[in-house]
């Protein structure tokens, strides 16, 4: 009944843990195998209690719902493995509302109540930036999963890791090469007018620049809008490429509008997924966007040259070629995101292991540990593909895809290089005291 | 609403007012507002006794002498119990908790739904008459006479306010759906509740103080099914048209009028909050929505003042109306009758606006119910349910559950003018002088059916 569950959004702690404690006894010949005596001698069979703060409820509860799938799949693979340290993994879900205060209020109940060894999960930039503060005081190990570049900024605290997913800095930049030498140098930006699209347009438009490029024109969006074609007639007519990140409600109003401004023809349309995560790309009103690219994170539809552990990850959390829940076609995953979830559990289980963790009082040599590591190795663990971490920035590097609309599809044309997604680091959490 | 609101409130999904977007919403709220304007037109020229006829008529009746009432509450307090101990003590996850779920989807929006179509299932399953008869006897007390008679000039103020704070719980707090929050503020009010009862008697208490049990017996009025106590004990059960009882509904008194505005207002004024429009004119960017705790004094000001601009307008329509066909009845009288006309809109309202929550969020609390403590349990064979988050996405779906609506909308609000019309009257005894008084009701109708449509139809920040 367990793995039945593990496919629904209804899993939670308790029933986990019982899956975790019955996966241990099932594996127990395991703790003797070479990799594992360490672990043997763990003096606690107590779960480690990881503490995730999920956006169930609030403008971010599809992507949160992906984001509870996701974990839960990870957790039944870690604890199946024989756990962490020979511990079981016991998730304790609590719901932020997609809301910094309550964000605040999760971590601070985790520590207190739940006693929790970390907190994990959180999405949301501003969630984040609201809860991070409270993460450094209570001296809890908080590991996001949010792509937003705050982490990496320098700008939060030395107990805040982002090691699953690569920032939105990385990701824009990283664009810029493929974008000029393939679809144009003469660029317009139309964005969404706050720090989202703020984001794109500052860390794209100095990208193409070093590419030899250029940005021509800057569209912003009020964020209220909600018809599009008055803004169009600014786009320059001499545009070769239109980047294009519009999110919400009016999305499919945007690329229908747009379609109709150009009938057919117009510059090449470049986007980030982000526009339509867990959107199907069949749906009608999208086919202009046929033939156009778009960023992904991760490839959402299956790709005929995907690794074995590429499908093992995505047979876990439940989707199909399309990258859809198995139990429901409808339900388009939030692909480009979601591994991030994997991976970081994973990150966990690594540093905890480093740091032969026992409990909270070990949370500092957790920190440590996390941040002596520089790599993680595509595979099983990390099916995005291999991550470089950089322990002062606290924050993972990686490919990106770039994908092509076809056929209500997207195929995955180009993988950037790591190092294509590098920066000048702004700040280094080291310094920071523990 | 709930999660819902997604539950409650909070569940719905972004994503589905997309491809509504995409509809061609515009006609919609031009045509719905000229049928209920074409419909009070017709309405005003055909003379209204066939009409009042047709709401006078019932069928032939089944009847029944066995009343469980004691038995069936009892089992309902004890499913309240087990819920609020699943909310202290069982997952803290709002969609895997059945404590949120089943208040949020199954009571909030399910019994609402199911009093407004068969009748007064409310008076059966709510959670105080068997113990309230179970502790009166305790107290040497079998007749159950109260200990104090209810202070007539509380009038239905104090359903009113519990309410208002309820719609403020649901509308503005932060964590309606927090199993523990919510638990221990059901909890209080189920105690407080039941001291009143045991205090002023639970017939008293449950039709003047307490505003699930009042709003329930409001709503079960428009039920196609008459439901009708005899002194003897004989329970009579016969059908009607819908809304069919509204216009023989005794007129309501200044609090409990304002009662059932609040009712309407509280479900607009959920729409209208997450409406880029109000988002923007707070300067919330409704593509980053910061959460309700950044919206609380606005919403607190929203909620208060959707009422009291529901309440000015309706108020103003029936003084007007009645200026326009002059020498009526009392003004008190014609208000706390022509009220009644509006739960037909309440409930089309209620159906619209939670109907995609009732599909999605049903399903988390069928899911729920089985595994309440989140112990691997299996109780009803649904614990492994899938649960089809995305039943609601798509353009087809989005097609027909916009379709779906607006007959909701549309719907209640034609009922409401034939209501109005008949009510009116049977108020003023003359048809030309009634239409004439429903002038500018029929106005506000019409202006209030292209309201809701909109609510529906523009885009949403959460």
């Amino acid at each position: 009944m367990s793995e039945k569950r593990s496919k629904t959004s209804i899993l939670t702690g308790n029933v986990s843990r019982r899956t975790a404690l019955k996966g241990l006894g099932a594996s127990a010949g395991l703790t003797l195998a070479p990799g594992f005596v360490r672990y043997a001698q763990a003096q606690s069979s107590e779960p480690i209690r990881i503490g995730f703060q999920a956006h169930r409820t609030g403008i971010g509860a599809a992507y949160g719902r992906w984001y509870e799938r996701t974990t839960m799949a990870a957790a039944k693979a870690i604890n199946a493995a024989g756990g962490i340290n020979g511990r079981p993994l016991e998730i304790v879900t609590e719901d932020d509302g997609t809301d910094p205060k309550r964000g605040a209020e999760v971590v601070e109940k985790f520590a207190s109540q739940h006693k929790v060894d970390v907190v994990y999960g959180t999405l949301f930039s501003h969630v984040v930036v609201g809860a991070a503060p409270t993460a450094g005081e209570l001296k809890m190990p908080y590991y996001v999963v949010s792509e937003g570049y705050h982490v990496a900024s320098g700008k939060l605290n030395r107990y805040v890791f982002q090691p699953g997913i690569t920032d939105v800095k990385a990701q824009v930049s990283s664009m810029a090469p493929w974008v000029t030498s393939n679809l144009g140098k003469k660029v317009t930006m139309i964005f969404p007018d706050y720090a989202f699209g703020h984001d794109h347009r500052d860390f794209f438009t100095e990208a193409v620049k070093a590419q030899g490029g250029e940005v021509i024109k800057h569209v912003p969006i009020p964020p209220t809008e909600s018809s599009f074609t008055r803004y169009f007639p600014q786009i320059p007519s001499d545009t070769e490429v239109l980047y294009h990140v519009m999110v919400g409600p009016a999305v499919l109003t945007f690329v229908k509008e747009l379609g109709e401004f150009y009938g057919g023809g117009g510059p090449k349309l470049f986007g980030f997924i982000d526009s339509l995560e867990a959107v199907d790309m069949a749906s009608p009103g999208l086919e202009f966007l046929d033939g156009s690219h778009f960023w992904e994170g991760m490839p959402r539809y299956l790709q005929a040259d995907a690794p074995d552990y590429v499908k093992a990850y995505r047979d876990a959390v439940g989707i199909d070629q399309n990258g859809a829940s198995v139990d429901d076609p409808k339900d388009v995953s939030t692909a480009a995101h979601m591994f991030g979830c994997w991976e970081t559990l994973y990150v966990i289980k690594a540093a905890m292991e480093a740091a032969g963790y026992q409990g909270p009082g070990d949370r500092q040599k957790l920190i440590e540990a996390t941040e002596a590591m520089t790599e993680f190795a595509a595979g099983p663990e990390h099916p995005q593909g291999k991550k470089i971490f950089n322990g002062k920035l606290h924050q993972c590097f990686g490919h990106q895809y770039i994908s092509q609309v076809s056929g209500g599809r997207l195929e995955v044309v180009h993988r950037t290089e790591i190092e294509d997604s590098m920066y000048e680091p702004e700040g280094d959490y080291t310094t920071q005291s523990l | 609403m709930l999660l819902a609101a997604t539950a409650v409130p909070a569940l719905a999904h972004v994503s589905d007012r997309a491809y509504v977007l995409l509809l061609p919403t515009g006609y919609y709220l031009i045509g719905g507002g000229l049928a209920v304007w074409l419909s009070f037109a017709v309405l005003a020229l055909v003379p209204p006794a066939p009409l009042d006829r047709l709401a006078r008529w019932r069928s032939a009746g089944a009847a029944t002498w066995l009343d469980l009432r004691a038995v069936t509450s009892t089992i309902s307090f004890l499913v309240l119990l087990a819920l609020l101990t699943a909310g202290f003590f069982g997952s803290r996850d709002p969609l895997s908790n059945p404590l949120p779920l089943v208040f949020w989807v199954f009571v909030w929006i399910g019994v609402v739904l199911v009093q407004g179509l068969f009748g007064d299932l409310w008076r059966w399953i709510e959670p105080w008459y068997g113990p309230w008869r179970l502790v009166m006897r305790l107290l040497g007390r079998p007749d159950a006479r109260p200990f104090l008679p209810y202070p007539r000039w509380a009038a239905s103020w104090p359903a009113f306010a519990g309410f208002a704070a309820f719609v403020w719980f649901e509308l503005v707090y932060i964590a309606p759906a927090d199993p523990e929050k919510l638990a221990r503020a059901m909890a209080v009010y189920w105690a407080v509740a039941f001291c009143g009862m045991v205090v002023f008697g639970h017939r008293r208490w449950s039709r003047r103080a307490e505003f699930l049990s009042l709003l329930m017996t409001m709503v079960a009025r428009m039920a196609f099914v008459d439901i009708r106590r005899h002194r003897s004990g004989r329970i009579a059960l016969r059908l009607c048209l819908p809304g069919a009882r509204l216009v023989n509904a005794p007129a309501l008194s200044a609090s409990a009028a304002a009662f059932l505005l609040l009712a309407l207002s509280a479900i607009s004024f959920d729409g209208l909050m997450r409406t880029f429009f109000w988002l923007g004119l707070f300067g919330v960017n409704p593509l980053e929505f910061p959460g309700r705790s950044a919206v609380v004094w606005s919403n607190s000001v929203g909620a208060a003042g959707a009422f009291v601009a529901l309440w000015a307008l309706f108020h103003g329509a029936v003084r007007l109306g009645a200026r326009m066909a002059g020498q009526g009845p009392d003004q008190a009288v014609l208000s706390g009758r022509l009220v009644w006309s509006l739960m037909p809109i309440v409930l089309g309202y209620h159906y619209s606006h939670h109907l995609p929550a009732l599909l999605v969020d049903g399903q988390y609390a069928l899911a729920a119910i089985s595994d309440p403590f989140a112990a691997g349990w299996n109780l009803f064979g649904t614990a492994g349910l899938h649960v089809a988050a995305a039943l609601t996405a798509g353009a087809d779906t989005a097609w027909l559950i916009w379709n779906i609506q607006s007959a909701a909308i549309v719907g209640g609000h034609l009922l409401a003018v034939a209501a109005s019309h008949v009510i009116a009257w049977r108020c003023y005894g003359s048809a030309r002088r009634a239409a004439i008084s429903q002038i500018p009701l029929a106005g506000l109708m019409v202006a209030y059916t292209v309201f809701g449509l909109w609510l529906l139809s523009t885009p949403t920040g959460y």
